[in-house]
């Protein structure tokens, strides 16, 4: 039926996969994902594997750029018709409109994680790369639904993503749009237009990235600290003790962008640095999932992008990561825009894009 | 310059001296901008996952999704049907 590419932290029986990362070299996968599982029933074909950044951390930091992922360069390309990636830090969102795709993420708890190799455990979640919006939901509704395998799951069995609303409001967080630039800033306007509006206020907007960089770095030192070179992947030679094993296997098998997230996420997890960093962390982000309004608005308007500084821009790609909501991102006039809904409201996304592609 | 090598060795991994001065000078960065997060009033609970789930145990059955030969086959090294690790025992 369709084509479809797997970013390389998905797992697929006896085919190696090893999400970017050196430590799990010559890995062979002794299992199944549940979302391969479901596609293959539903006559799908696997057409590969995406290579992708060390278990899907961007480059923040190295030259402060995001390129283009490969699932993405996938589907623009025509290699493949769609391809399920995991969208932690926002690097899909933002890339996909780049490259004339369009990403959709869906709620947390709604798309089985089961084969899927962990990075943020709070905010993991199996998204689509697709060409458009109704086409990528198509597909969604192929692979979402209730797992025995993932416990941290909504009950339903299936989702009915057709829309039913006849009106839709946008939240358009004015201060947060204007830092953008001016050809998005026209472009929100004018996506605007076309529905009802209200303004908002994101209020927490300011320490949305801190937030995700705490918790996040906690979490991926947390999920890499079973890369140990004991039952599975690689293992360095020349150990004398188990301790050295542990330190070379991971000094060599590691990529540095991990290594900055590890020992970030010690630092936030030790005894004096708990309580003001991760506990309080986990604080504001009760507070963002709590401060959202969703019944004066159906769907919160973001733009792509309001820095070149890849940090910056985090705190825009953030808060559905934080709070587990769904969202789309697509371009709307060559801008990419973000579309960010309340749980399980999908729906209301996959009818925006036919009002707005009129 | 924060000195993070106390952390390196809880992370299990060992930096040469220029990859040592980038993450910390990365970590300042960093915690630089944490300082924001001093000014919120956190009168909260924290909170651990976005699910409102409670905890459901399965019946108390045995199942087998992976057989002992298949996990053995990722091993790095293995002896007599054992992953072989080094001595951790004097």
């Amino acid at each position: 039926m369709y084509r479809i590419v797997l970013e390389d932290s998905i797992m697929q029986e006896n085919k190696p996969v090893t999400a970017g990362s050196k430590i799990l070299d010559k890995f062979v996968s002794p299992l199944t994902a549940t979302v391969v599982n479901k596609l293959l029933d539903h006559g799908n074909t696997i057409v590969g594997k995406a290579k992708m950044n060390e278990f899907g951390i961007p480059n923040f930091f190295i030259d402060g750029s995001i390129e283009i992922p490969e699932a993405i360069k996938a589907v623009s390309d025509d290699i493949a018709d769609y391809a399920l990636c995991n969208d932690v830090f926002g690097q899909y969102r933002q890339k996909a409109t780049e490259a004339g795709c369009c990403y959709i993420h869906p709620t947390y708890g709604t798309v089985s994680r089961f084969g899927l190799i962990p990075l943020v455990s709070s905010m993991d979640q199996i998204g689509v790369v697709c060409k458009s919006i109704p086409e990528g939901f198509k597909l969604l509704s192929q692979i979402a639904g209730s797992d025995g395998h993932d416990g941290a799951m909504f009950p339903e069995k299936s989702y009915d993503y057709a829309n039913t609303k006849p009106s839709i409001t946008l939240g358009i967080p004015e201060a947060i749009v204007s830092k953008a630039d001016q050809e998005t800033q026209n472009a929100i306007k004018d996506f605007a237009g076309i529905f009802n509006t209200v303004c908002m206020d994101l209020e927490y907007f300011d320490v949305h990235k801190q937030v995700m960089m705490i918790l996040s770095s906690a979490e991926i030192s947390n999920n890499i600290s079973r890369y140990d070179g004991i039952k599975f992947g690689y293992r360095a030679s020349g150990y004398k003790t188990l301790d050295d094993l542990y330190i070379k296997t991971r000094t060599e098998g590691l990529g540095l962008e991990t290594k900055l997230a590890a020992i970030m996420g010690a630092m936030v997890l030790s005894q004096n640095q708990y309580a003001p960093y991760y506990e309080k962390a986990m604080k504001i982000r009760r507070l963002i999932k709590e401060s959202l309004q969703f019944s004066e608005y159906d769907i919160i308007v973001l733009p792509g992008s309001i820095s070149e500084d890849s940090y910056e821009n985090l705190s825009l790609y953030a808060l559905p990561n934080l709070a587990g909501l769904p969202c789309v991102s697509f371009a709307y006039k060559g801008q990419c825009i973000q579309l960010i809904a309340n749980v399980k409201n999908e729906k209301i996304l996959s009818s925006v894009w036919e009002v707005c592609m009129a | 310059m924060i000195d993070i090598r106390k952390y390196e060795g809880m992370a299990k991994v060992s930096l040469s001296e220029t990859e040592r001065n980038w993450v910390s000078s990365c970590a300042e960065l960093l915690l630089k901008s944490f300082d924001e997060l001093e000014k919120i009033d956190t009168d909260a609970e924290p909170l651990i996952t976005v699910l409102d789930i409670k905890n459901v145990f399965r019946e108390d059955v045995a199942s087998k999704i992976i057989s002992r030969e298949e996990l053995l086959s990722n091993a790095p090294e293995q002896y007599d049907g054992y992953i072989q690790v080094p001595k951790t025992l004097e």
